[in-house]
């Protein structure tokens, strides 16, 4: 494995804090067991997200000074506007803070009571947006993607059988396909171009609407480039605007590969539609030149839409978040394989198998490497997505996963060597049998809030 | 009108970075008008020469500020930003409990959805567009509760943003105080002209409302200036702090909803804050549904860096009276070429009385709307109706005909000069000698909500 290449240098850091065990012990207790109540001074490396963490280029934060703050029609709106449009093909350009608002926006026209949504895979806000609205939300991810230790080049996509069977069950209630690029929930993994372009057929047979959740956009293009036949010459922008080109839709967290730290955007084709979503944008969000942006922040991002296509940058993104994954699995960690293009996923379930489902030994993962390394991650598993049956009894998720996410351009090959050492000591604890309780959890999106705590 | 000899609200502040502005001909803004529907909103800020569009997230951040920005913690959780603004919050302005979200709207839109049932009346001293939109998509009915002088936009009362006790209590025994889930107090109220309220009302209300177990939730965008105004007209506090005055303020309320982007200083950002545990935990769960976790609810860690430095010095007395000192001198040099104003005048704009100034229009050929396009036109300068096109129509689709049909001069803080002032003054004046060849206006598109954001115009022949 080669030395990482950063195809940039360091131009401002920020110091970290280095604590002991019994330190975040300590800090543990206080947060009731869940790394999303940690305080962030209190963690050393923080791989909860990748989702608004990364560092700014220079010329983005020459971006930010340029910001043009007028309330409507400001010229970093415009900026942002001609960039989008011209990746994405789309004419209706909408800024959000987020991307969950663009999300509410779209699904809560689009949703209601009986409607019924079908994707790849929802991620946990999308899901909870779509059923907030009363309707049904349905992951039918490729057969492939089930096994989460063997190679496939493409498990992200979406099983075309199945959506066939659920296109003929559901009919006219279905509000829309919801291709997520890259795969978030199943392992940061890629969606083929091809696969893209079959539900983009289907789409049309039926009369569907398609739409792209595509906030790692730019990574799901490395892997075209790289793994699907055709597109060995094609630049990493030129496969991104071509697979946008296929949706009626675009939803966009720009914390991911916009590359800043806030931001989100809605694009469609339609205009009668964009007119109902601008309506609902002023309300909640802002006027529909800003959406609830600064305008320095548009700025930044138009500028980072840019960056994120840079072959070079694209390469040392993909290959250091391997560089994590593959020397895990070289000590013998389970993670999911291959590995994706924002995070490495752990298959806690087989790594604590001593710890059993209703004990969460996703959650006990988790807390175990920030004890032992003041590393945050995220339970991806039953905590996540666990339900209960009528009487109370989990029923657990598919996977117990914990998801080591890498912001963008922060941590250095040191960093993530580290990272790796702490291993070493979770190896030494992997038979441990006990997990965690919850003791307080919220009606939704439980994960964000809840509290746990050991069992003795 | 006696003369300015005064020039004591100088800036407690100097230039430390500028923004270039184009200068456009008048041929060129007719064009960009027209392509504009003649509505300001829809204007590229390009083309606008000196914009008094809005204040709300426009300010000019200090030193102190973008030097705070550049320590924001971007973590998701638990960001050190979010600790810092939390605790200004707690200390400055003395609220329990801090939800941040991307801008005050954010803040509304939970509140209504934690507070409101179906059914319930809201009472409040004025409505405010997105405010009260809010509170109808949830279900309950606004109650206009402001005292009668507050839409007479001549009487000079000093404290035209007073709630009117009688007007709530007859509400309270009309329906019940189990209807009325909380009465929304805004500090300064901005469609009666940027006009206070005074303590001693606050206090009564608070009174009032203790009686009946009735909340009140502060819409606190602007509370600063009401301090100031608290400070220079009601008798006792002449020598009290405005940081002192704020803080009483807000111990006289249950919560308050904050757009940052007004008085704090900075371009985006707001929060719920809130007393009561009950609805700060309902409202964490539903943070990040809509807005982000509720450590950042949709905020850059830098910019919750930014508004705790812009809260602090909000509060500074050198900086408010510089602030409305400007605003005051604007509406003086309007007053002395005859405009026709709100008065008194009020703390981040001079409210012209549009059907004062068009009286040969109706209310129907949308005076305010058409005198915001023709001081565009003269001069380049951005301004905003707030008259019948803002006031929208009642759920049963019948237009609101407000008594005040008005254009706003906005003040952005710390941004523009002093000679920026004359410019927008003589612009006015010019406007006003040819003001009987002013055509009014019909609106050929109207969209659902909020129709004064990007309804579209054209001349009336």
């Amino acid at each position: 494995m080669r030395t990482l290449t950063e195809p940039f240098k360091i131009k401002m850091v920020e110091p970290l804090r280095i604590t002991t065990e019994e330190y975040r012990q300590n800090a543990l207790e206080k947060a009731g067991y869940n790394p999303f109540l940690l305080r962030s001074d209190d963690v050393f490396i923080d791989l909860l997200t990748d989702s608004g963490t990364g560092a700014m280029s220079d010329k983005q934060w020459g971006g930010i000074m340029m910001g043009d703050e007028s309330y409507a029609g400001a010229r970093s709106w415009e900026h942002l506007q001609t960039v989008v449009q011209n990746l994405t093909g789309m004419q209706y350009v909408l800024p959000t803070h987020q991307g969950r608002a663009a999300e509410r926006i779209l699904y809560s026209i689009l949703g209601g009571k009986g409607k019924v949504f079908i994707s790849n895979t929802h991620f946990d806000t999308t899901r909870a947006n779509i059923e907030y609205v009363g309707s049904e939300a349905y992951d039918i991810v490729c057969k492939e993607a089930e096994d989460v230790e063997s190679y496939h080049a493409f498990k992200g996509n979406i099983d075309l059988e199945k959506l066939e069977t659920l296109i003929q069950q559901h009919g006219k209630n279905i509000a829309a396909i919801i291709m997520t690029v890259t795969n978030n929930s199943s392992g940061g993994q890629p969606v083929s171009m091809k696969n893209m372009k079959d539900v983009r057929a289907i789409c049309t047979k039926y009369g569907l609407m398609m739409v792209i959740d595509g906030c790692r956009i730019a990574e799901n293009s490395y892997y075209v480039k790289h793994r699907e036949e055709g597109f060995e010459n094609k630049t990493y922008k030129e496969i991104a605007q071509e697979m946008l080109n296929l949706g009626d839709a675009f939803i966009m967290s720009a914390k991911k590969d916009g590359m800043v730290n806030i931001g989100g955007l809605l694009t469609l084709k339609d205009e009668a539609l964009s007119v109902k979503c601008k309506n609902l944008l002023i309300i909640s969000e802002g006027f529909t030149t800003y959406g609830g942006l600064s305008g320095r922040d548009m700025e930044a991002l138009a500028i980072g839409l840019e960056e994120v296509f840079d072959k070079d940058y694209l390469h040392y993104r993909i290959r250091s978040t391997a560089y994590l994954g593959e020397k895990l699995r070289e000590k013998g960690i389970p993670v999911v394989w291959p590995i994706g293009g924002h995070a490495v996923y752990i298959d806690a379930k087989k790594l604590y198998q001593n710890v059993p489902l209703e004990e969460y030994p996703g959650q006990a993962l988790v807390i175990d490497l920030y004890l032992k390394g003041g590393i945050r991650c995220v339970e991806v598993g039953s905590v996540m997505f666990g339900k209960y049956d009528e009487n109370g009894k989990l029923i657990p998720a598919a996977n117990e996963l914990v998801r080591m996410a890498l912001p963008r351009r922060v941590y250095t090959q040191s960093h993530l060597d580290y990272v790796l050492d702490v291993f070493d000591d979770i190896i030494e604890i992997k038979d441990r049998k006990k997990g965690f309780k919850i003791t307080y959890e919220p009606p939704f999106l439980r994960h964000f809030t809840a509290h746990f705590e050991p069992i003795k | 009108m006696a003369k300015i000899t005064k020039r004591s609200w100088a800036e407690p502040y100097r230039m430390k970075m500028v923004e270039l502005l184009k200068v456009t001909t008048r041929p060129q803004r007719l064009k960009a008008l027209k392509e504009a529907g003649f509505n300001t909103f829809l204007l590229p800020a390009e083309d606008v020469y000196i914009d008094l569009l809005t204040d709300s997230g426009t300010n000019a951040m200090s030193d102190q500020q973008w030097s705070a920005f550049m320590t924001g913690d971007e973590a998701y959780a638990g960001s050190k930003s979010y600790y810092r603004m939390e605790k200004t919050i707690q200390d400055y302005y003395g609220y329990k409990y801090i939800i941040p979200t991307h801008q005050g709207r954010g803040a509304e839109h939970l509140l209504s959805k934690i507070m409101i049932k179906k059914g319930d009346y809201v009472p409040g001293n004025m409505y405010f567009t997105t405010t009260r939109l809010h509170q109808e998509l949830a279900g309950a009915k606004f109650v206009d509760v402001i005292i009668d002088e507050a839409h007479d936009p001549n009487n000079p009362f000093p404290f035209k943003g007073n709630v009117d006790i009688n007007k709530l209590d007859a509400l309270v025994k009309k329906v019940g105080a189990s209807k009325i889930p909380y009465i929304c107090v805004a500090t300064n109220v901005n469609m009666a002209g940027g006009q206070p309220i005074s303590l001693a009302n606050l206090k009564e209300l608070r009174k009032y409302t203790k009686k009946h177990g009735i909340k009140i939730i502060h819409d606190m965008t602007r509370v600063a200036e009401n301090a100031y105004f608290i400070q220079q007209r009601e008798k006792g506090y002449q020598n009290t702090k405005i940081k002192d005055i704020v803080k009483e303020i807000c111990s006289l309320t249950d919560g308050a909803t904050m757009s940052a982007k007004k008085d704090a200083l900075v371009n985006i950002g707001g929060f719920l804050a809130i007393n009561d545990w009950d609805i700060y935990e309902e409202a964490r769960n539903l943070v990040v549904a809509y807005e982000g976790l509720h450590t950042y609810g949709g905020i850059a860690g830098r910019d919750m860096e930014a508004i705790a430095v812009g809260i602090v010095e909000s509060l500074s007395d050198a900086h408010q009276k510089a602030r409305v000192g400007q605003v005051e001198y604007l509406g003086a040099k309007m007053q002395e070429y005859g405009i026709p104003i709100v008065t008194p005048i009020g703390g981040h704009g001079i409210f012209v009385d549009a059907k004062a100034f068009l009286p040969h229009l109706t209310q129907d050929q949308f005076p305010a709307q058409t005198l915001a396009a023709e001081v565009y036109l003269d001069s380049g300068v951005r301004t905003m109706e707030r008259g019948i096109v803002s006031a929208g129509r009642k759920p049963n689709g019948d237009n609101y005909y407000p008594n005040l049909e008005l254009v706003r001069f906005t003040l952005p803080r710390r941004v523009y000069t002093q000679a920026h002032m004359d410019v927008v003054a003589e612009s006015v004046a010019m406007v006003y000698e040819n003001r009987t060849k002013i055509k009014g206006l019909k609106m050929i598109y109207e969209p659902k909500y909020l129709r004064f954001f990007q309804a579209r115009f054209e001349q009336l022949k």
